[in-house]
């Protein structure tokens, strides 16, 4: 062992090819397998809601930054969920009950947000 | 952590700090020498709270001991809460004003 | 587990919930029982911070005794008072949306967690609990561009003041190896000569507080905000989250960096000498009367600072006297200020106020004594605060500190005492509209503790002393 170093990094090696591996499995399967009729519906940006080629200077509706805004504070939720899962079994019931405190607080923030139509597009 | 002593390359304490402290220093300088956007300083604001981040998960490991990592677990939050609201209220400004330039932001003075 | 020991904290964050959803279920506007919903809320909580015991609880996270106890009352009643300003001023401003009591609620929360905390994590998310709804009633008049101006500007700088207080805290974590009040204390006591990490995290802590109570020199966003954001919400501004942020301040610097007070003293000293200085000199030539109420009071964190840089029991006993003193007759003063409309439009300037003698007397009575007791002459409440912290300094030996404060209160003597000549000297400039019953009576309240505290100072100066004997200990 030269460079015990870069060694200490050879199972993250290990998950960029395995996952290079199977990104590639999937779109080329899908390539090979499925029989391709395009059309101009088809080939059109998917669900984003903008053209694919396009000036990125353009403005775009601010109902994507409202879109936003209420994923970060949900997506965060799930930082406290990890270890508090792994972590579970030392707790005990007051560590479990904290959590559903914790996730009955965000219930509220959820059911405002529903109320007061931020979740209708239109 | 990395070993120490083992290799030519041993990444310690230090150089964790180092890079924090360049990170803040950039953040606040991008929040005072930005005379353009509103966003740069929404920008340079994170990147303080992610200098902050590097400190304590750094110390964390260096002084053995898990407050730090809950310490920056928390930071994370509440910088997600922070942000949330200042896209908001960017938002809000620029339906007012039809500008988040940073000159414009000076109707308030005297 | 001894969470029960946090019970006022617990039934304030669980009535704010209760609210929220009691505010967005029904159909209809639920703005005025929201309000006063959240000011029984408070006022619950008070009686129960009254009748809170004494000691740490959740894992050392959070302390509870005289000095909690002290500052919570206060901010707590700060914030009811905001409230009861802001029923009438927003329903005419169409402002009133039930968020509004709701996000007052929050705040008041994170007040709480700044007080009692006893831990650099609690102190933190208390900061940011009461900074981020704070944030949000800034730019609460959202189709007003000054309001939504307001709310960014302390948005931004508000966010680099904690980013700052944080990398502090990071650095007293690094060094000192733990972020619990007791045994930081413990671990500079023990120790010999304390780290220069330690010392940059201190100086960084300070800078962060420094801006949340506006002293100079981090006070440059306080009179844009004040004047942008809506009445009511910048006589919030003016009581709970200082009162917060002094009690904090107080508690960080004495509790686990009390032995290094030949480090932070000097800080103190500056802050308080610039705060002052600026306070009464800066305001002079202003016309507008929140821009005015806002170097006012820097001028007054300047003062009630002093307390803190003498350090002595003394001059805590003054600090926590000042800011009692300080949270009635401010919020008493903008009241006025909530209540000046004309022809249903508010107004701000000096110069609205002209004549206001002739047109309502009780009014420009109630103001008149407000603006005499900030001035600080006696026999009114503002005298007897400004007394005991500068004879904390006397008695300390900080005599300049003692001569800049009377010279100070001088100067500012000056703009408080045009106030009072432009109401009673001027000529009309037509009648201000009649305030309605909830300002009157929070006039009223605030007034006659105002003018009738000198009778009475015993009970509130015992309160004092026994907070600041809980302190220092």
């Amino acid at each position: 062992m030269t460079q015990p170093l870069l060694a200490d990094y050879f199972p993250i090696l290990v998950f960029l090819v395995i996952a290079g591996g199977i990104a590639a499995a999937m779109v080329g399967g899908s390539l090979l397998v499925a029989r391709q009729k395009p059309n101009p519906e088809k080939l059109s940006a998917y669900e984003c809601g903008f053209e694919p080629f396009d000036d990125t200077r353009r403005r775009f509706d601010v109902r994507f930054y409202l879109v936003a805004i209420l994923f970060i504070i949900f997506d965060l939720e799930v930082a406290f969920l990890f270890p508090w899962a792994v972590s579970l079994g030392g707790i005990g019931w007051f560590g479990f009950l904290s959590m559903v405190a914790f996730l009955g607080v965000l219930t509220v923030g959820f059911v405002y947000e529903w109320r007061k139509g931020a979740l209708d597009w239109e | 952590m990395a070993m120490g002593g083992t290799t030519e390359m041993t990444i310690g304490l230090a150089h964790y700090l180092t890079v924090s402290a360049i990170l803040l220093v950039l953040g606040i300088f991008g929040i005072f020498l930005n005379r353009k956007n509103v966003i740069v300083i929404l920008m340079s604001v994170e990147l303080i709270l992610l200098s902050v981040n590097l400190n304590f998960v750094a110390f964390s490991s260096w002084l053995n001991d898990l407050n730090g990592q809950v310490f920056a677990m928390f930071v994370l939050t509440v910088a997600a809460a922070e942000a949330a609201i200042g896209l908001a209220i960017v938002v809000i400004y620029f339906r007012n004003r039809g500008s988040i330039e940073v000159e414009d932001i000076s109707t308030l003075k005297g | 587990m001894s969470w029960t020991l946090a019970l006022p904290e617990l039934v304030l964050a669980c009535s704010g919930l209760v609210l929220l959803l009691a505010g967005v279920i029904p159909k209809q506007e639920t703005f005025f029982p929201i309000t006063m919903g959240a000011i029984g809320a408070l006022l619950v909580t008070a009686v129960l911070v009254l009748g809170q015991g004494e000691g740490t609880a959740l894992g050392g996270h959070y302390v509870a005794d005289a000095f909690s106890g002290f500052m919570k009352i206060l901010a707590l009643g700060a914030a009811a008072l905001g409230l009861l300003l802001s029923i009438d001023f927003n329903e005419k401003e169409g402002l009133g949306r039930f968020e509004f009591p709701v996000l007052v609620l929050f705040a008041s929360l994170g007040a709480m967690v700044m007080i009692s905390a006893n831990d650099l994590m609690a102190l933190y998310l208390g900061l940011e609990l009461l900074s981020l709804p704070l944030y949000v009633i800034a730019a609460f008049n959202r189709d007003n561009a000054r309001s939504s101006e307001a709310g960014l500007k302390y948005f931004v700088l508000g966010a680099l003041a904690s980013g700052l207080l944080l990398y502090g805290t990071t650095l007293v974590y690094g060094f000192a190896g733990t972020t619990n009040f007791d045994r930081l204390a413990d671990a500079f006591s023990a120790a010999q000569g304390v780290s220069a990490g330690v010392i940059v995290g201190v100086v960084f802590v300070i800078a962060g507080l420094a801006f949340k109570v506006s002293a100079v020199p981090f006070h440059m966003w306080t009179p844009d905000v004040y004047e942008g954001a809506p009445t009511p919400v910048t006589a919030y501004f003016a009581s709970a989250p200082k009162v917060a942020a002094i009690a904090l301040l107080t508690r960080v610097l004495l509790g686990p960096f009390g032995d290094l007070a030949a480090q932070w003293q000097q800080v103190i000293l500056l802050i308080s000498f610039g705060s002052m200085i600026l306070g009464s000199f800066a305001a002079i030539g202003q016309i507008n009367l929140k821009r005015l109420m806002a170097y006012s009071s820097i001028g007054h964190v300047g003062y009630a600072l002093m307390g803190l840089a003498v350090g002595s029991d003394t001059g805590l006993r003054g600090l926590l006297f000042y800011m009692a003193i300080y949270v009635f007759m401010n919020v008493g003063a903008f009241a006025v200020l909530v209540a000046m409309r004309r022809q249903g439009r508010a107004v701000e300037q000096v110069e609205d106020l002209a004549g206001l003698a002739r047109t309502d007397l009780g009014m420009a009575l109630w103001m008149a004594a407000f603006m005499f007791s900030m001035a600080g002459i006696p026999p009114l409440a503002g005298f007897f605060s400004k007394l005991y912290v500068f004879l904390a300094a006397v008695q300390g030996g900080f005599w300049t500190l003692a001569v800049v404060g009377v010279l100070t209160s001088v100067v500012s003597a000056y703009y408080y005492l045009r106030v009072v000549k432009v109401m009673f000297f001027d000529q009309p400039a037509g009648a201000l509209d009649r305030a309605p019953a909830s300002l009157t009576i929070v006039m009223a309240g605030t007034g006659l503790f105002t003018l009738l505290f000198g009778l009475f100072p015993a009970p509130l100066l015992a309160a004092a002393q026994a907070a600041a004997a809980a302190l220092l200990g």
